[in-house]
């Protein structure tokens, strides 16, 4: 059977578009692993119950298996799961206001849940992160220099990088990467070229779009839950 | 017919691996019993035995402690050999059996173990000799490590400082040293040799609690800082929160990898 | 115009005396510190003192960071238990000498000093706890020079001296899908960069126990590593006399850092 991973980010305890995409992946043949990278929570609504669902999955529901993004670190260090750290990139940038509403939108009772999720996980030889490897916050977009996107990718040690942060889609494919190195020390000097093999950087979306990759053949189908027609028969099988 | 062999030697002459090779060359029923020796005046000896019989024992499961009593099932008509390994600083002053130390000799009769064979390192040529060092003057330091574990980066730096010097001109080291995964390190090294020999013992018992086995640290060599051995030994030491620690995400890697 | 470029000076006035005696007798006048000005050795005060009175322009290392925060920065980043327990001996014994004008100066410290393309930083343009060793990985290499919108990189931190050009590189990006199946292949050469590591000071790791330093040419761009002999029985004694762990003195006599470095020196704390 083809293997296939759903990856979704950026609900921000939208329940209904999780139940969407839910019910969109029960459409599509293959051994399918949902992968959520982060934003579960958000300050724009009440996520408990998407919280709720996440833990305990409906029968019938895709088992999520999930990994924290930079909404829950901000949650997390404002309720003080970050010895002194608060929420200070988040007040800096959206204002108090933001804040309390974030806290106010999940109910401690799931705070120990959060803290417990990883900040990515490695399948195979592809990093699953929500921003990168250096950072949780870092956006990486298609137009993000291929250095950096290098360096991301060493950081992790994978072959591919998924990354949500952004929430863009696009799938990118460094090949014939190479430089010249020359170092020189008090035990001489010595040259090396350096090649890279194939690498690629996935940016899965955000909310009602997500991301479905066929691992076998390192294919990306960019979907959303906003605009499919209402029969649809998506060829995937 | 049963053989007993008695080699003698002094400290790091290569006893234990050549009766390592003799017991592999044997192949059959072997036994085993270190005899400490005795100090002379400045050279002291150091009490090792438990180390080299659970090195041998690891290396050779069938092989029998004749340190203790219920472990003597040998009859004089079966082929198995007997090793008695002695620590000896001196060259026997007579060749064969005749240069045994007569100490030693009402050690081996109480033992009810009388020899067939006498090789002293640097007496006999059919011992290697390479690696027999003359001695003048010898301190010896003796831990017992039992129930203690070493962080395993610490272990290495203070092992590459002990024998580079750092604590005094050490001759010999050696050592059964526990680490977080159950496992336990057989450490051996020499002056004369280049490198020390490291080994991970066969037997790892299970990373739960404190070990319970054998673990201790010999020293031998001279102008020896025992104090700062020892206080270096304890920040390598892990207390019980980090062993914990390491033991619980060995038991969940344990248990993803039965999943 | 010839300047030099120093580092990782660790307490030890004697190595710091001779480096800048050695620098002084080139008739150069332009010298950069690139930090750790204290900790393990045991002249913090002492070299604190003469960094300034020399006016010499210096950007914060990680001890200095460290001392000033009052708690090491990152335990983390020590290799073993044995290096952290010793680590925290030294830093201990360092914060309670230095005086609090020196702490101040410490503090005041910037992460780096930028002179046109050329740029001064400790460990990397990301982090005083970074090393950019000289075998890295030369992409991300390349990319810490690139990012940090310099040509040449000046960093200490490894106590390894050498000199790195990345050159000639390039690299094929594909954008193989998009939602709207967009596609696009595209080439791109990689500039040429340079990271200079000057080594260090007080606390030498190159396989010898002679300070190292760098001296740059800015017209010919050329690079000379220096090694200078210096009393290290003065420093060691020092040690010992200052009540620091005595193994310090038996490491620096034998070429050997303080506590050992990681092996794996590519870690960047995250906290």
């Amino acid at each position: 059977m083809i293997e296939r991973w759903a990856l979704i980010s950026g609900l921000k305890g939208d329940l209904e578009t999780y139940e969407r995409i839910q019910k969109d992946l029960k459409k599509i043949r293959g051994d399918i692993t949902l992968f959520v990278l982060g934003d579960m929570v958000g300050a724009e609504r009440d996520c408990n119950s998407l919280i709720d669902r996440l833990i305990n999955p409906h029968p019938g529901d895709l088992k999520p298996h999930c990994i924290y993004g930079w909404w829950e670190d901000q949650l997390l260090a404002e309720r003080g799961f970050r010895g002194e750290q608060k929420a200070d990139a988040l007040r800096l940038n959206k204002g108090e206001g933001i804040v309390k509403a974030l806290v106010n939108a999940v109910d401690p009772y799931y705070l120990n849940w959060l803290a417990s999720l990883e900040f990515g996980f490695v399948e195979l030889d592809c990093g699953l992160i929500h921003g990168s490897s250096k950072d949780i916050g870092d956006k990486i977009t298609i137009d993000t220099p291929p250095l950096i996107l290098l360096d991301r990718l060493t950081r992790l040690g994978v072959n591919r990088l998924f990354t949500a942060r952004s929430s863009q889609q696009f799938h990118l494919e460094l090949t014939d990467a190479v430089v010249n190195s020359y170092v020189k020390d008090l035990g001489g000097d010595r040259k090396q070229e350096q090649k890279v093999p194939k690498r690629g950087v996935i940016g899965i979306g955000a909310g009602a779009y997500y991301t479905l990759y066929d691992v076998g053949s390192d294919k990306t189908h960019f979907l959303n839950v906003l605009d499919q027609p209402k029969s649809n028969t998506r060829g995937f099988g | 017919m049963r053989q007993v062999w008695l080699i003698s030697g002094p400290p790091g002459c290569g006893k234990t691996n050549w009766i390592l090779s003799e017991i592999k060359k044997h192949g059959g029923s072997c036994g085993y019993i270190r005899l400490s020796g005795f100090s002379e005046k400045s050279l002291e000896q150091a009490n090792s035995s438990e180390i080299d019989f659970v090195f041998l024992k690891d290396q050779i499961p069938q092989l029998i402690d004749l340190s203790k009593p219920s472990d003597h099932l040998f009859s004089d008509q079966d082929d198995s050999v007997i090793f008695i390994e002695l620590s000896q600083f001196y060259i026997p002053n007579q060749s064969g059996l005749a240069g045994i130390d007569p100490r030693i000799i009402s050690q081996l009769e109480n033992l009810k173990l009388l020899p067939d064979q006498y090789l002293h390192f640097g007496r006999d040529t059919e011992l290697p000799i390479k690696d027999t060092l003359d001695f003048t003057k010898i301190e010896s330091l003796s831990l017992n490590l039992q129930e203690n574990v070493w962080d395993p980066p610490s272990l290495n730096t203070f092992w590459f400082e002990l024998v580079n010097g750092a604590y005094g001109d050490v001759y010999r080291a050696k050592a059964l040293l526990n680490i977080p995964d159950g496992r336990s390190m057989y450490f051996n090294w020499i002056v004369s040799q280049p490198g020390s020999q490291f080994l991970q013992l066969n037997d790892i018992s299970p990373p739960k609690g404190r070990p319970q086995r054998i673990s201790q640290l010999v020293i031998q060599g001279r102008n020896l800082e025992f104090t700062r051995i020892k206080s270096t030994i304890n920040l390598c030491l892990i207390n019980d929160s980090v062993l914990e620690m390491h033991q619980a995400s060995l038991s969940n890697q344990q248990l993803a990898a039965t999943h | 115009m010839k300047q030099a470029v120093i580092s990782c000076l660790h307490a030890n006035l004697p190595a710091v005396q001779a480096v800048l005696n050695h620098i002084d007798r080139q008739g150069i006048d332009t010298i950069t510190c690139l930090g750790d000005l204290v900790g393990y050795g045991p002249h913090p005060n002492e070299v604190v003192d003469l960094i300034k009175e020399r006016e010499i322009p210096t950007c914060q290392g990680c001890w200095d960071e460290d001392v000033v925060d009052g708690l090491d920065a990152c335990d983390c980043s020590y290799p073993s238990q044995l290096a952290e327990r010793r680590g925290h001996l030294a830093h201990k014994w360092t914060t309670e000498k230095l005086t609090n004008e020196n702490k101040d100066f410490l503090a005041s410290l910037p992460t780096s000093i930028r002179r046109d393309k050329l740029l001064f930083v400790h460990g990397s343009p990301n982090s005083q706890h970074e090393y950019l060793l000289p075998d890295m990985d030369a992409f991300a290499a390349l990319e810490r020079v690139e990012m940090s919108g310099a040509e040449t990189l000046f960093c200490g931190h490894t106590h390894l001296p050498y000199v790195r050009e990345l050159g000639q590189g390039s690299i094929r990006i594909t954008l193989k899908n998009t939602p709207n199946k967009q596609t696009e292949e595209k080439e791109i050469n990689l500039p040429m960069r340079r990271i200079i590591n000057a080594g260090s000071v007080g606390e030498p790791r190159h396989g010898g126990s002679k300070a190292t330093y760098v001296i740059f040419d800015d017209k010919t761009n050329n690079i000379d590593i220096k090694e200078v002999s210096y009393d290290i029985d003065r420093t060691c004694k020092a040690i010992i006399e200052a009540g620091l762990p005595s193994i310090f003195a038996w490491r620096l006599n034998h070429g050997f850092e303080f506590a050992e470095l990681a092996e794996d020196a590519s870690h960047v704390c995250e906290r």
